[in-house]
């Protein structure tokens, strides 16, 4: 009897994540199976979701190492603002999707760079980041949001779609292999979870362990960028404030994913099915009329339970 | 009689740590308790500051039983302990800390400040002492914030205040400030246990002198009936050291260290070589930096002054990697997690220092891990269920034994050994001894370091001997004793 509850808790640790977001998509396909139900919105959720899914890769990185990056919000915005202002300035795209790309790598290399170097704490580091970037949003844009003359090439990325799936949703499972074979299958990724792990005994097996984690805090702010213009390319407009909602987003994602994993650690599947239960809340809350605040009292609530549910899982394992 | 043990034994995982010890210290008593590394000293300390939860033997008090299970209890007695790793919260500043712990005054359920100063301020002038109260503990010099536990013990009854090390961080002045609050407690009244591994305090301070060797009382004997050279023999197991095959023969020097000190202090001016065939042992009483030396040359301690040669190349900054790459490997116990990622699965840890070598054009070839890891596992009979387990279900002598299987996966020509059978049963500690002189067989040099120094003259073929941060003398391990080199430690 006492196995039984074992393997029955032991079981649910490992797949409680997976169960859930299964429990969510029955629920809804069995109260709005005309609507909720059907491969057309499932396609729609995988769009809905790649923009959270992308943002969230970079967070998973930076929180493999044990930091947080908390400017990814504002970097999106100064991502999506930049992209756009070369549009309309008639540059030619490429330049246009490198040039905020490289901005980025440089504010990621000076928020690695401060905390690795200074030891100082990551959370105030990358908070006093993102007040500067918000500054430099305003500077650039006025405050005010650009949409005009931005020109149609610019806002194909995020509008296209080969036959019935969305260009995002490709780009979002490309993006997804990408990571999942860097936190896994390269040196990088396994130096990452070491330090995660254990700074010091990670240092003292030869690891660097400041170039690796400024290299987090690179990718983590690159894929902001990225995620950045991927929002202003989809809705033709760069707003000041359009990756605002995107931060606590993502970091929920990685918070619900590492409870998928067996340690409790940030992992790149586990922060897809993270963001996958957070966007098919949204899309299955909305279809159900269910005003905004509630949507946010159900998502906070999640987030919070997650978080506990990973603690309790560590606790288990120690 | 304030204090007395009756038969009080503790033993952890079926090692004896003390064995059936009988004290009996008095009021106003200074009593010294010496003995060598792992003599039971902290086991002992810590059960009667109820760190520890005494079951085996009685405590008196005043004559009556008592029981100590907590830290609460013990204080309450009035039994207060200061101990080498300090226990003061560094940004409170010395009046907060002196009332750690106890009720703050209030007034007119306010917290009354003034009263508190006051308080404290009292207590530290009745001890003699000159002590900036409003600093934070942190802004202290190392002896202030020693003489500002002492307030703060005596803030509460204090009848027996337990010393322990307490002038390891002290320069010679400022150890006389602390001799001379020593005897105005005992003046007062205070019994004090003195440990200290520094015989010339024991003489100049104690009344009667208590030494434990493995876990037992060997004698108590009044300070001044006995001599130094009587008091090391008495802590040194007089059983010969077996004799065991040694080198004599050595290659060239593999690792040099010249003139090294460390940037926080602790090391002066270390010196080591070792070489090719050679295992050195590195000996010194705590606090005399030997570990902070091997840590210095390894590169995971930062060095103001000094240079490193190892397998020729010299080097004034080492870093982990840098030692790595030249062929040099640090075994370390896992204090602080230092050596081991308890997070991580067995093979991970095993590869934590050869993850490069396993990639072929930036993917790691986890076939090629696999093997290697377990050869490993299977060379060192690491006794495992899976190596996907995680590092910290295993038991200590197998952790161990991970840690030196991902040393030998670099092939490292120098070993660098800091406790490394530590925590480590006898059959693991003896493979350990073999494995390494295997390696010096094999043209390797080691570096071990030991704080026992019975195990450490099994093993090693030249002993070098560290005092206070500085290196002392070089002796070659020829029917070398416990006593020769204990009395290098104490400076004479």
């Amino acid at each position: 009897m006492r196995q039984n509850k074992a393997a029955v808790r032991r079981t649910l640790q490992s797949y409680g994540t997976v169960l859930a977001l299964l429990a969510i998509v029955l629920a809804f396909s069995a109260i709005r199976p005309g609507s909720f139900c059907t491969l057309t919105n499932f396609i729609n959720i995988t769009r809905q979701i790649s923009l959270l899914v992308v943002i969230s890769l970079g967070a998973t990185v930076v929180m493999s190492v044990g930091e947080f990056d908390l400017s990814v919000g504002e970097m999106a915005s100064l991502g999506g603002v930049m992209a756009a202002q070369m549009a309309v300035a008639g540059a030619p795209l490429a330049l246009c999707f490198t040039v905020p790309i490289l901005a980025s790598a440089a504010v990621g290399l000076i928020n690695g760079f401060v905390v690795a170097r200074f030891q100082a704490l990551s959370f105030i580091t990358t908070l006093g980041m993102s007040t500067v970037l918000s500054g430099v949003v305003y500077r650039l844009s006025g405050g005010a949001t650009v949409f005009e003359n931005i020109p149609d090439g610019f806002s194909a990325l995020g509008t296209a779609k080969l036959g019935r799936v969305p260009l995002l949703s490709i780009l979002m499972a490309a993006f997804v292999l990408l990571f999942w074979f860097l936190m896994r299958h390269t040196p990088a990724g396994r130096k990452f979870y070491a330090i995660g792990g254990g700074e010091e005994a990670a240092r003292i097996a030869g690891i660097r362990v400041k170039k690796y984690k400024i290299l987090t805090f690179v990718l983590c702010a690159v894929m902001a960028c990225v995620t950045g213009m991927l929002i202003a390319s989809r809705v033709g407009s760069a707003n000041t404030t359009a990756g605002d909602g995107y931060f606590l987003k993502s970091y929920a994602a990685v918070f619900i994913g590492c409870t998928a994993s067996r340690r409790g650690v940030p992992n790149v599947l586990g922060t897809l099915l993270g963001a996958a239960i957070l966007g098919i809340l949204a899309n299955g809350l909305t279809m159900l009329q269910m005003p905004t605040y509630m949507q946010d009292i159900i998502t906070g609530a999640i987030i919070v339970l997650s978080v506990v549910a990973q603690r309790l899982g560590r606790e288990e394992g120690q | 009689m304030l204090l007395e043990t009756r038969h009080i034994s503790k033993s952890f995982g079926g090692v004896q740590a003390l064995k059936d010890v009988n004290l009996g210290l008095e009021a106003g008593e200074v009593r010294g308790l010496v003995g060598e590394n792992g003599a039971g000293k902290s086991t002992l300390i810590k059960l009667l500051t109820g760190v520890y939860h005494l079951r085996e033997g009685t405590v008196l008090w005043d004559g009556k039983a008592v029981s100590l299970t907590s830290p609460a209890e013990s204080q309450a007695l009035g039994i207060h302990a200061i101990h080498q790793d300090r226990t003061l919260i560094p940004t409170f500043d010395g009046i907060e800390n002196a009332y750690l712990g106890l009720d703050y005054p209030t007034r007119h359920g306010k917290i009354d400040w003034k009263a508190m100063a006051a308080r404290v301020q009292s207590v530290t002038e009745s001890l003699g002492l000159e002590l900036d109260l409003r600093k934070t503990a942190a802004a202290l010099p190392p002896p202030q914030r020693t003489c500002l536990e002492i307030v703060r013990a005596r803030m509460r009854e204090c009848r027996l205040l337990i010393l322990d090390e307490p002038t390891a961080a002290l320069t010679d002045r400022e150890a006389e400030r602390l001799f001379s609050v020593v005897q105005t407690l005992k003046k007062n009244g205070t019994a004090i246990l003195y440990v200290t591994h520094r015989l010339d305090e024991i003489f100049r301070l104690t009344d009667r002198v208590t030494v434990l060797r493995n876990g037992a009382v060997v004698d108590t004997v009044e300070t001044g009936s006995v001599d130094r050279d009587r008091l090391i023999t008495l802590m040194t197991d007089s059983v010969p050291v077996r004799a065991a095959s040694r080198r004599r023969t050595f290659g060239g020097v593999l690792l040099a260290a010249r003139n090294v000190a460390s940037r926080d202090g602790s090391v002066h001016c270390g010196e080591l070589y070792a070489r090719s065939g050679e295992i050195l042992g590195l000996f010194g009483l705590g606090g005399s930096g030997r570990t902070e030396l091997l840590e210095c040359v390894y590169g995971c301690r930062p060095m103001s002054v000094g240079t490193v040669e190892l397998n020729g190349a010299v080097q004034t900054k080492p870093t982990p990697a840098s030692s790595l790459q030249n062929g040099m490997a640090l075994i370390c116990e896992d204090r602080r997690g230092k050596a081991l990622i308890g997070d991580l699965d067995v093979r991970d840890n095993i590869l934590l220092t050869s993850i490069d070598r396993f990639a072929v054009g930036g993917v790691l070839r986890r076939k090629a891990e696999d093997a290697a890891v377990r050869a490993q596992i299977d060379a060192l009979q690491i006794k495992l269920a899976d190596m996907r387990q995680r590092i910290a279900e295993l038991s200590g002598g197998n952790q161990q034994k991970a840690v030196f299987a991902r040393a030998m996966m670099t092939a490292p020509r120098v070993f660098l050994c800091d406790e490394p059978t530590q925590a480590v049963d006898v059959l693991t500690r003896n493979e350990i001894h073999r494995l390494l002189r295997l390696k010096a067989d094999e043209g390797c040099a080691v570096v071990f370091v030991s704080s026992d120094l019975s195990e450490l003259l099994e093993v090693a073929d030249t002993v070098q001997v560290m005092r206070r941060g500085s290196a002392a003398q070089r002796l070659i391990n020829e029917n070398l004793t416990a006593q020769q080199v204990l009395s290098c430690c104490y400076e004479t």
